[in-house]
């Protein structure tokens, strides 16, 4: 930068702001001060979030004996993780469970959302209470709403199975949360009807920000709403599609609170609600009935294997989807 | 501005380099003992008996009046927070100065890590039997706990629905099957039990088990190495358990533990395979229920059972600060008076041999434990392993229920299991 430049620079800056001029010192002793302020912040950061996740990492190359550091053992935790049974066979049939929660959370909770949310924006009758009673299941904590769920899905006095029998569809009567092949997909229709209201505001706040002359625009050239909602709506709409669909999938891969809340950390019944979140729970802290050893090194290994997942396929799937976005 | 990224990036990575040196790997650094008997010093207990609270104060009312400058606090964590927390904090050399210590392989495993003092040469740890010390012994033939008490599990039974029936407590297999039947027949759920929860399995296996792969003798020959789970005698206690369902509640495979607990006190369900700390909630939950138990009647012509193992036993922190007095206060531990209050207070079945209770349920339980007691076998001897082999039984029989499994494949996978580890099967 040549000297006259930054007169200029300076110049326009007087012209522009209303800033009081200063001495250097006094702006040098802010840019000082400015790197302060993050400190408090980059302190709870680095304890909590930095520091366990370099511990992880460490943990995972060791031998444990219970809880007492062993030797050092390299890439022997990620390898029995992956080949040892019945480590390697749990590990996928957990996996394989994350991604039918991923998939059932995009189509039940943020298809249905999208389409509650359109209803809201287009202002059907009603929708400001709407607004609300989707909402209101995102107030009860986690644990609440699990055990709730808990009792309408019991076998013989939940309230599902009663309303069934009164309906005359005994057939249809089932142990909801013993059975394997219905367990699952239990907690993640709760879990879908927890984050319902969730995707309802953020994809309410995405509508509401489409500029209203370009529909006004389509609306001239004769554009019928079909074309309105796929040429004009929907692209518009990928910034809160694309934001959604993270936190979907984040959350889905940490699956963990509300199938411990209404199944435990067992995975029961058989394993059929293992989800890597609950499957590292048991590895690194035992059960929950007290009694059972704990294998840190594994259990670390699938937490620094599940990290490096979903941040891998997050960061790819962002860097995508920006390729996408229209510019406005 | 490049610069100040710079400055900013490495300043942070330093930061995090300086956190990492802040944990230390603490293995045990002795500090030995600070008593100098003048001032007081303060002991904390560790447990998982958040429930005891009121009852642990009595216990260290008596034991202060006669250590009038040791103050005790009792600091339980909730039962299943309790490991982690309390693993946690001894890896990093604190931890409370008097452990409450899960029985068999956790337990033993602190005292093998070495944060643990040996309590070899207490006073009154002769009382206890044999069987009861191994509870917290550890690899090397060391004692490193006080047992605290014992736990049973039985058929808890309900009176009322019995006499109305008129029926008798079983003393053969046959008659614990016919008296299934009856109930049945009397429209009410034979037995309370579900297989929602794995534990619940492995629990009641330990009650129904013993009557068909024979006791003891079974369970000395199996650590022994002289036959394994894949046996005649292991593999009827399987099919026994298969058997059974059929006298279990609609839906049994979604029933838990507070479902199974409700059907039994409200009277729907005549029996109740389950651990002597229901005693309590039960009469709490129902105080009209007429609760009575039966030993578990033999298939193979052998003594009737009550399966029981430790609970808990109290050990002294190899870091505390202030062992001579901890090992004072799991010295109290050890006593005839301790015992006594123990039964009282707790209504649970003390350790200490010979105590009576003025519980008559609890009495005759601790009667019935000195006669016919059988261990509780996947906890005392195969809570080992990763899964444990007591974890694998739990998910292979919510499998046979699930008809995922037949009772074959159920004990080989026990038998895989236990040869993973357990050295006289290997």
């Amino acid at each position: 930068m040549s000297h006259y430049n930054r007169t200029q620079g300076a110049e326009n800056k007087k012209a522009s702001t209303r800033t009081v001029s200063k001495t250097k010192k006094q702006r040098n002793w802010k840019r000082w001060t400015i790197h302060l302020f993050p400190i408090p912040a980059l302190l709870i950061y680095g304890l909590f979030i930095v520091y366990p996740l370099f511990a992880a990492l460490t943990y995972s190359f060791f031998d444990w004996k219970g809880i007492v550091r062993g030797e050092f053992v390299g890439l022997k935790n990620f390898k029995d993780l992956f080949t040892l049974q019945p480590f390697s066979d749990l590990f996928w049939n957990a996996f394989g469970h994350n991604i039918l929660y991923f998939a059932l959370q995009m189509v039940f909770q943020n298809g249905l959302a999208f389409l509650l949310a359109y209803v809201i924006y287009k202002k059907v009758r009603g929708s400001e209470f709407l607004k609300i009673a989707y909402f209101l299941p995102r107030l009860l904590s986690v644990i609440v709403v699990g055990f709730l769920w808990k009792l309408i899905l019991n076998p013989n006095y939940g309230a599902l199975n009663v309303i069934l029998e009164r309906l005359g569809l005994e057939s249809l009567q089932k142990a909801w949360l013993g059975d394997p092949d219905t367990a699952l997909i239990a907690i993640i229709l709760v879990n879908c009807w927890y984050g319902l209201g969730f995707g309802v505001l953020i994809f309410l706040a995405g509508f509401q920000s489409i500029p209203q002359e370009l529909l006004e625009a389509g609306r001239l050239d004769g554009a019928n709403s079909f074309s309105m909602i796929t040429r004009i709506i929907i692209p518009l709409m990928v910034p809160s599609i694309m934001i959604m669909t993270v936190l979907t999938f984040i959350q889905s891969f940490e699956a963990f609170e509300l199938v411990y809340a209404m199944q435990g950390s067992q995975g029961e019944p058989y394993h059929s609600t293992d989800t890597l979140a609950v499957y590292f729970y048991r590895l690194a802290f035992g059960g929950s009935t007290g009694g059972a050893t704990t294998a840190v090194g594994l259990g670390s290994a699938l937490a620094v294997v599940l990290f490096l997942f979903i941040a891998f396929f997050t960061a790819l799937y962002l860097k995508y989807m920006q390729k996408k976005q229209v510019d406005m | 501005m490049k610069k100040m990224k710079a400055f900013t990036f490495i300043g942070f990575l330093a930061f995090i380099l300086i956190l990492s040196g802040c944990s230390s790997e603490s293995g045990g650094d002795a500090s030995g003992d600070s008593d100098s008997g003048e001032d007081s010093v303060t002991l904390t207990i560790g447990s998982w008996r958040t429930e005891d609270k009121a009852s642990y104060q009595e216990v260290i009312d008596k034991f202060q009046e006669e250590n009038p400058d040791i103050n005790v606090e009792f600091e339980p964590s909730k039962n299943t927070e309790y490991n982690t927390i309390l693993n946690t904090a001894l890896k990093s050399g604190e931890g409370p100065d008097i452990i409450h210590l899960r029985p068999y392989a956790p337990g033993i495993e602190l005292a093998d890590a070495g944060y643990l003092e040996p309590l070899d040469d207490l006073e009154g740890l002769d009382k206890f039997a044999e069987d009861t010390l191994a509870a917290s012994k550890g690899s090397d033939g060391k004692q490193y706990g006080v047992p605290l008490n014992i736990s049973t599990t039985q058929m808890f039974y309900n009176k009322k629905i019995f006499d109305e029936l008129s029926l008798e407590e079983p003393k053969t297999w046959e008659e614990f099957i016919s008296l299934n039947e009856t109930l049945k027949k009397g429209g009410y759920t034979p037995i309370s039990l579900g297989s929602k929860e794995g534990w619940l399995l492995s629990l009641s296996h330990g009650i129904i088990g013993p009557a068909h792969y024979g006791g003891n003798e079974f369970v000395d020959k199996i650590t022994a190495g002289e036959t394994d789970f894949t046996s005649e005698e292991f593999q009827t206690s399987i099919d026994a358990m298969d058997e059974l369902k059929k006298y279990f509640p609609e839906n049994y495979e979604g029933l838990g533990m507070e479902d199974i607990r409700t059907m039994f006190f409200t009277g729907d369900a005549a029996m109740f395979p389950l651990g002597s700390w229901e005693i309590e909630v039960l009469r709490e939950m129902n105080p009209d229920l007429e609760l009575g138990f039966f030993p578990m009647p033999s298939a193979v012509g052998k003594d009737p059972t009550i399966t029981t193992w430790v609970d808990g036993s109290y050990a002294v922190n190899a870091n505390s600060e202030h062992k001579e007095a901890a090992k004072k206060f799991v010295q109290f531990m050890t006593t005839e008076e301790f015992g006594k209050l123990f039964t009282e207070e707790f209504k649970m079945i003390s350790a200490i041999p010979g105590i009576e209770s003025d519980d008559q349920l609890v009495n005759d339980l601790s009667k019935a434990v000195e006669e016919m007691s059988t261990p509780y076998m996947m906890l005392v001897h195969f809570s080992g392993g990763n899964p444990t082999t007591k974890a694998t039984l739990e998910t292979e029989l919510q499998g046979m229920y699930l008809g995922e499994r037949t009772p074959e494949e159920v004990a080989k996978a026990i038998q895989e299991s236990a040869a993973s580890w357990y050295e006289p099967l290997q």
